[in-house]
């Protein structure tokens, strides 16, 4: 008898796509992060009190927001890619130096907002 | 030079589970790892399974992940992949035997594509071909080139993830076929792929153009179905 489908949850990690395939899988990572934090804000805002106060400094913690703000920036401008690409597949030709260009837009964007939430977040 | 082979092995007469077997064999830089392979199973181990045939990247028979991505093992050379070498099966199909998996449920996605010239116009009074001009003939060019490995099907995640997702072949040969000015199914395809299970499915993640052995631009070819579809037309 044959072995059942040759696939697991893991072969999506495993499997070596190069720059887009990381970009997929980060674009799903960071689609949960987003969830997570507005999750937790409407959970802050369900529960009063010191339940609600405790949620307010998770993600409100500069950790947290630097961890946000890569969930946010990078889904966004991943997004963007993907729109463009959708929209004109003629393009779909130069998907390498898209992703070229995403990392281009996305690493100093990102950087000065690393900057500004780490320094504030150390200054206290 | 020396090169380590390191071979995914199942027989499911004898056993339990899948295991790796290592061989380390003497082999040339410009050696494929097919000849590896064939070497493995002509001296070491004559139980090894896998498929070839014409060994020349035409028929694509002997499609595998070779460290890590899809490709032919007929086409892929030692000193492009290195000394280390992990073989293993295709994502997504059942392992029959060591390196042969099943092919059915990919090439059931192939058929529901109507994968043929379909015509009721009678053929011109003279009897000649059905007239084609290069600049119609080019717009399907690229897409004709497909030889069915599997390659691309069956690197793709959404495929992983639901093998009722026709999968990036039988959108390329839908392609092959929409895009051919002598066609007239051209609807009846569109409505197979507009369906759940069809190009929306696709998520631009590009490992089928990545892994195509005929680099074929695999992510091109469902984008321009995707805007016949969005366009309801085909020009």
């Amino acid at each position: 008898m044959a072995r059942e489908r040759n696939v697991g949850v893991f072969d999506g990690f495993i499997y070596r796509g190069g720059g887009p395939m990381l970009a997929w899988l980060l674009h799903r990572i960071s689609g949960i992060g987003i969830v997570v934090f507005v999750g937790l804000h409407i959970l802050a805002n369900a529960f009063n009190g010191q339940i609600g106060s405790a949620i307010n400094t998770v993600f409100m913690s500069w950790v947290f927001q630097l961890l946000v703000f890569f969930c946010v920036i990078f889904h966004a401008i991943n997004g963007l890619r993907i729109i463009i690409l959708d929209l004109w597949p003629a393009l779909l030709e130069h998907q390498r130096e898209a992703i070229w260009i995403e990392w281009g837009f996305f690493l100093p964007i990102y950087a000065i907002a690393a900057i500004v939430i780490i320094s504030k977040g150390l200054a206290g | 030079m020396e090169i380590t082979l390191k071979v995914f092995r199942y027989n499911p007469e004898k056993d339990a589970k899948w295991h790796y077997e290592t061989y380390v064999i003497e082999g040339q830089p410009t050696d494929r790892v097919l000849d590896l392979l064939e070497y493995v199973k002509g001296y070491i181990d004559g139980t090894l399974s896998f498929r070839r045939s014409c060994a020349h990247g035409v028929c694509g028979s002997d499609a595998m992940r070779i460290n890590g991505r899809n490709r032919l093992a007929c086409k892929a050379l030692v000193r492009d992949v290195g000394t280390k070498i992990t073989v293993e099966p295709l994502i997504g199909l059942k392992v029959i035997k060591d390196l042969i998996v099943d092919m059915e449920p990919f090439f059931d996605n192939y058929k529901k594509i109507l994968p043929f010239l379909i015509n009721e116009t009678p053929p011109p009074a003279d009897g000649k071909e059905r007239y084609q001009s290069p600049e119609d003939r080019a717009i399907f060019d690229d897409t004709t080139k497909c030889i069915l490995c599997a390659c691309c099907t069956t690197s793709c995640p959404s495929f992983w993830a639901n093998d009722d997702y026709v999968g990036p072949a039988a959108i390329v040969n839908a392609h092959r076929f929409i895009f051919d000015s002598r066609d007239e199914a051209a609807n009846e395809r569109l409505k197979v792929l507009n369906s759940m299970f069809g190009v929306y499915r696709c998520h631009t993640i590009f490992n089928c153009t990545e892994a195509c052995p005929r680099e074929i631009q695999v992510t091109k070819a469902i984008g321009e179905v995707k805007m016949a579809i969005l366009r309801g037309k085909i020009k």
